[in-house]
């Protein structure tokens, strides 16, 4: 590894000013875990490394807003998440997909906002926010705006972070009744990079399922919704045949890449078969 | 209380669980300069020039190493065990992706790996060979020319030989096969592969190399200090004392780091530049450092109609990378059990060890069994399979017995192959229903048994040195790397002179004091070393015995051994030196047929059985039960023994289900723990790990080696586990989840398509 | 990595076989090739640059046209060395032409290698941007007919 810069602002606007330059040598370091894997790589060099952990105060915290909503300061760890009151009260999706995450050492450095802004599609936790709804405020020096996170990312490694801009929070509207469950699979070791990650919700309408939200990772480009999958799960008992038929559709609907973890064409049969296993799991959910 | 048989715990267990154990990684010493490699980026070609200008001008940089420099002060920069093939630095040729060109010194490790960013080379690319089977037949040639290294006589005629990739063949006749394979009412041919795989030790190699006023200190994290010594010497062109080689406790070895590693670089530097220099490897250079033979084993079976094997062929190549490190020795030690352990009257064996431009492979945890153990338990599966005989009966039916003649002519004693297989299948519930489901979710079980002949022979030699105060010291220069050498030497020591056996100190090898010691390899320390150890105790008992006769005291008076030593000396003054070797009796192998009536002083045998459940929508496969049962003789630390077998077992299990090195254009593409994953505590199913009783005759106090044991069956345990539930054979290791859902699907008649 | 396709273009053969023949066409249809400077007969040097977010590549590549048999066979190769970095970067590439109508079928394969840090741990991240890089090339390739079809790119 070649020498860099290290700065540790000790406000926000200090640590937006750091960032601004618009240089992308320039890179903000949360945990660190997913970008010190990238530099041992040899794919990132920085030139400045600005360190956010001074900003705990201002960018910690899980709380309940008026409207039953979860803000989560975006310094927060996972492990902080994993264990938070208000989480096993109302998300216990989130607590059960981050007991797979990764594993214990990396959870107590990783922060929410940092696994969020990597844009690596082989993580966790960005399909599963997404499905689940939530929103991203991004500050830069002089700008505020919020995005959802199903709309963050653009492309491999790609989000719509300009330089200069940081995640300070993410706010996850409640579920208000929905199931919802997130299916991770590995395809080599059990602690491992997903292979395959399906993250859905729905509701019920009697037998029927309706308002479905399919969000898929990890084997695609990036965080990818499926519509055709929720327009197929729709207004259908959640049975052998209906699941079948809507992996089928989502199989043909998902643009799949071959990696390590696995063939694209191997990731189909998963992808077809996870809708169900899915649905089936947020069914078993369903008692928060 | 005896002490050998003592369940007791590791001497040094406070010291590594308290941060107090010592490695080498923790040496600082004044003016060490830390060395990082420049390694090639084509897989073979001439070196036509290196230009070190950038990095030697880097500020913090001291020196730029290349073999030009080597060729300095060693005229011959070759080393290896077997043939003396590979250089410290490459000199006109580079045979691999990742073979070391150049080195950097500098105080700052990380001025030195900028430093090395800045090096070029350039080569004329030549094609490149990598896969086994095709190096014999190419006309592609890693080397020019063999370099036999004349320590193994049955290589000497190999010298010079050229325009061949073949390190080694190793031919075997029993009987007469071909005939009696002509005979046979059944024949059954298969063919089968394995992958390459890594150690994955997690202490990667190290190495520090200090110039002395005697000549060089090297310490390092070395399996064979004293072949290390010589190697170095060798090189250097100095007399062995000049070379003092020191190893504190390994983080791992599993034949990683055996022979000459880092050192021979480190040593070189050191005497260049007049100060210490430190290589340590990160985990990424151990992909480029030693690996595990890929193989292919093409193995025909003539059976008789009731289940019994008539003749065996065996025609297996190894793939050695683009250096020969052990692997002519895998070759050839392994290759003489290629038929498993099986009474078979007429066996032809065939082995290859070949070159080919991939990291180089060489010892690892099994030396060659598992790969033929995978091939030859599958296959005997299918047999069973194909005769509608049960496998545990199968066995039954052929498994060698006491007094039986194996393939080499070497009749087998105290090898308790039916009492493991029994063990195996009780413990198994073999003979009780099993249901195989009925839903996605598909069971089966499966089992299967390996052997091994240990090395021989071999030298070792011990000293138990008693001090006036009654104590004991064992130097031995056996390794302990964490499978518990020194805890089990020290309670030998201790049986033999009557004292606890954590008060023995057992000196850590320093070949200044340390003797003579093959190597800690192969499973052979508690059989060669401990007989060693024995004997040297028992010398020092014996010598302190006549102390006692020579101050007058009568026979069987129980004076402490401190007493002796006042009577004696007048004071607390006073050593008295027990020494033992050990080299055990041996016949070599008959060039012609590989026959030999005594090619082992002990086997290693080990028994598999696994139940699984098979997802067949995805082809996971979850290990639901294990059963590992071995034959270790009378073990003299039983919980030691006992995660021997266990690690054992979960190493295999990563090289059965989880590991493969991949190989693009010559590159390693996982060369990295965050891609090349290795079981962790998640990955471990249920294990029921045991010895049977046994008892190795020659062995001290019945003991023989385990630690490769738990290996053998687990491969083919699963692989038959899952033909069991779903009805599908798989050739190939690993075997993960999306090779048997392809498996699955293309017996379905709807195969998935093609991987891009 | 190997990878392989075809795309067609509206001009004759003969003049198809003229532009790709010519390395610097080749070159300027990769996106990121700068400095382009001829070092020999059909042989180029080049700064390459490309990123993928924030993590930005130089190579420093020779491309070179090895082959080019009349009518329809061109073979070319790229080797190139990552600026600041131990590694290595070579492809080589084979494209036949054949006529359909008053079209041409540009039918190619290239196998790409990458040794060094950037093809064991980087490969992921390099693979996705081969795959976009083949994208954009066969579009500027098939750009620079859609112009008055008189070679000379940049």
């Amino acid at each position: 590894m070649i020498g860099f810069d290290w700065a540790e602002p000790e406000s926000l606007p200090e640590a937006l000013a750091l960032l601004g330059e618009g240089d992308p040598s320039v890179r903000p370091i949360a945990g660190g875990t997913a970008l010190m894997l990238m530099m041992k790589a040899g794919v990132f060099q920085p030139s400045r490394l600005v360190s956010l952990h001074r900003l705990g105060s201002e960018l910690c915290g899980i709380q309940e807003n008026a409207l039953g909503e979860l803000e989560i300061g975006a310094m927060t760890t996972l492990t902080e998440l994993q264990h938070a009151p208000a989480i096993a009260k109302s998300f216990r999706v989130v607590r059960q997909a981050l007991v797979r995450l990764s594993n214990p050492r990396v959870r107590n450095v990783a922060r929410v906002g940092g696994a969020l802004a990597h844009g690596d599609p082989h993580m966790d936790l960005p399909p599963l926010l997404a499905m689940l709804g939530a929103r991203a405020v991004i500050r830069g020096l002089k700008t505020m705006r919020e995005i959802a996170v199903e709309d963050l990312y653009t492309g491999y490694y790609e989000t719509v972070l300009e330089p200069g801009e940081l995640i300070t929070k993410v706010t996850v509207p409640p579920l208000s009744g929905r199931k919802a469950a997130y299916a991770k699979v590995t395809a080599r070791a059990v602690e491992d990079w997903p292979a395959l990650g399906v993250a859905l919700s729905f509701a019920m309408d009697g037998d029927a399922v309706k308002e479905a939200k399919v969000v898929i990772s990890a084997a695609t480009e990036k965080v990818t919704r499926l519509p055709e999958t929720e327009k197929a799960l729709a207004g259908k008992p959640a049975d052998a045949e209906a699941l079948k038929s809507a992996g089928e559709v989502a199989a043909g609907e998902a643009s799949l890449l071959s990696d390590a973890q696995g063939s694209a064409a191997y990731k189909r049969e998963l992808l077809r078969v996870y809708i169900g296993r899915a649905v089936r799991q947020a069914l078993s959910n369903s008692h928060h | 209380m005896t002490q050998v048989g003592r369940a007791m715990p590791r001497l040094e267990a406070r010291a590594k669980v308290s941060g107090k154990a010592e490695y080498t990684h923790n040496l600082r010493l004044p003016g060490m300069l830390t060395c990082k490699i420049f390694r090639s980026t084509v897989p073979h070609g001439k070196l036509l020039s290196v230009d070190t200008a950038a990095a030697s001008a880097l500020a913090g940089v001291h020196r730029v190493i290349t073999a030009n420099d080597i060729l300095q002060i060693v005229p011959e920069p070759y080393y290896g065990p077997a043939f003396h093939d590979q250089p410290i630095l490459a000199v006109d040729k580079v045979r691999y992706v990742g073979e070391p060109v150049a080195a950097v010194l500098a105080d700052d490790p990380h001025i030195a790996e900028q430093a090395v960013q800045l090096i070029s080379a350039t080569y004329e690319e030549l094609p490149a060979v990598y896969d086994e089977t095709e190096a014999l037949k190419t006309d592609v040639y890693v080397h020019e020319t063999l370099k036999p290294a004349g320590t193994f006589a049955d290589l000497k005629h190999l010298a010079g030989m050229k325009n061949t990739n073949v390190a080694l063949e190793f031919h075997l006749r029993h009987g007469d096969p071909d005939t009696a394979m002509a005979s046979a009412d059944v024949v059954l041919e298969h063919t089968f592969k394995t992958q390459q795989c890594l150690h994955v030790p997690f202490e990667p190699s190290v190495s520090v190399a200090e110039p002395t006023d005697a000549g060089l200190t090297i310490h390092t994290s070395t399996q064979t200090p004293s072949f290390v010594r010589m190697e170095i010497a060798r090189l250097l062109g100095w007399p062995d004392n000049r070379v003092r080689v020191k190893v504190p406790l390994l983080g791992g070895g599993f034949g990683a780091k055996v022979y000459v590693k880092m050192e021979a670089l480190a040593a070189v530097c050191a005497v260049l530049v007049r100060r210490p220099v430190k290589v340590a490897l990160t985990m990424e250079e151990q992909f480029y450092l030693i690996t595990k033979h890929p193989t292919t084993f093409h193995i025909r079976s003539g059976v008789s109609k009731d289940g019994k094997i008539l003749a065996r062929e065996c025609n297996v190549m190894w793939n050695g990378g683009a250096y020969a490190d052990i692997g002519p020795r895998v070759t050839q030690k392994s290759g003489f059990t290629a038929p498993g352990p099986y009474d078979i009257e007429n066996v032809k064996i065939d082995s290859f060890e070949l070159y080919t431009n991939r990291t180089p492979a060489g010892a690892l945890r099994g030396f060659g069994i598992p790969q033929l153990v995978w091939a030859y338990e599958c296959h005997t599966d299918l047999i069973a399979r194909e005769l509608g005989i049960d496998p545990v009966e199968f066995r039954r039916k052929n498994v060698l017995r006491e007094g039986r003649q194996q393939a080499t002519g070497t009749p087998m004693h105290d090898a308790a192959i039916e009492v493991v297989l029994e063990t195996l299948a009780m413990r198994m519930n073999w003979a009780a229903p099993f249901d195989r489901g009925t839903g996605p979710v598909k069971r089966g079980r499966g089992i299967a048994i390996g052997f091994k002949a240990s090395i021989s022979p071999t030298t070792s030699v011990a000293i138990v040195n008693v001090s006036a105060d009654g104590t004991a010291s064992l130097q031995m220069s056996t390794v302990d790397m964490g499978q518990g050498s020194d805890t089990a030497m020290a309670q030998i020591v201790a049986d033999v002179l009557a004292m606890n056996a954590e008060s023995v100190r057992v000196v850590h090898p320093d070949t200044d004091v340390t003797p003579y010691d093959m190597g800690t390899l192969g499973s052979r320390s508690m059989f060669h070393m401990g007989n060693a150890v024995r004997l040297a105790a028992e010398d020092a008992r014996s010598k302190l015995q006549a102390l006692a006769r020579e101050v007058d005291l009568p026979e069987g008076s129980n004076v402490p051994y401190q007493e002796l030593f006042v009577r004696r000396y007048g004071m607390k003054a006073g050593n008295v030196v027990g020494v033992g070797s050990y080299i055990p009796s041996y016949t070599p192998p008959d060039k012609s047929n590989g026959q030999s009536s005594n090619v082992t002083p002990f086997w290693m045998i080990g028994g598999t059985g696994v139940e699984v459940e098979v997802d067949t929508e995805t082809g996971h496969v979850k290990v639901t039960k294990l059963v590992n049962i071995i034959d270790g003789g009378k073990p003299v630390n039983p919980s030691i023994a006992r995660t021997q077998i266990s690690g054992a077992t979960v190493m295999q299990l990563g090289f059965t289900s989880l590991e493969k090195m991949n190989l693009d254009g010559g590159q390693v593409t996982n060369a990295s723990l965050a891609d090349y994953k290795v079981p962790g505590i998640y990955d471990i199913p249920p294990m029921d790990v045991d010895m049977v009783d046994a008892e190795q005759t020659n062995g001290p106090f019945g003991a023989k080696g385990i630690g490769e044991s738990g290996t053998f069956g687990v491969s083919p345990a699963i692989a038959n586990a899952i033909h069991d539930a779903v009805g599908v054979r798989i050739w190939e290791l690993p075997l993960t989840p999306e090779v048997v859902l392809r498996a699955i699907r293309t017996a379905e008649g709807r195969p998935l398509a093609a991987a891009e | 990595m190997k990878f392989s396709g075809e795309l067609a273009v509206a001009a004759p053969l003969s003049e198809v076989f003229d532009r790709i023949r010519d390395a610097r066409i080749f070159a300027s249809c990769i996106n990121g090739v700068s400095n382009l400077e001829e070092i020999g007969p059909d042989k180029y040097s080049a700064l390459f640059e490309t990123k993928v977010a924030f993590m930005k590549f130089k190579f420093q590549v020779e491309v070179e046209m090895t082959k080019a048999e009349r009518p329809n066979l061109i073979e070319g190769k790229i080797e190139g060395k990552p600026l600041g970095i131990v590694g290595r970067l070579n492809a080589t590439s084979s494209t036949t032409l054949a006529e359909r109508g008053n079209e041409t079928v540009i039918s190619y394969d290239v196998e790409a290698n990458l040794t060094g840090k950037l093809g064991s741990l980087g490969r992921p991240v390099l693979n996705a941007k081969a795959k976009e890089m083949e994208k954009q090339f066969m579009a500027n390739l098939q750009a620079s007919f859609a112009t008055d079809g008189k070679g000379g790119a940049a």
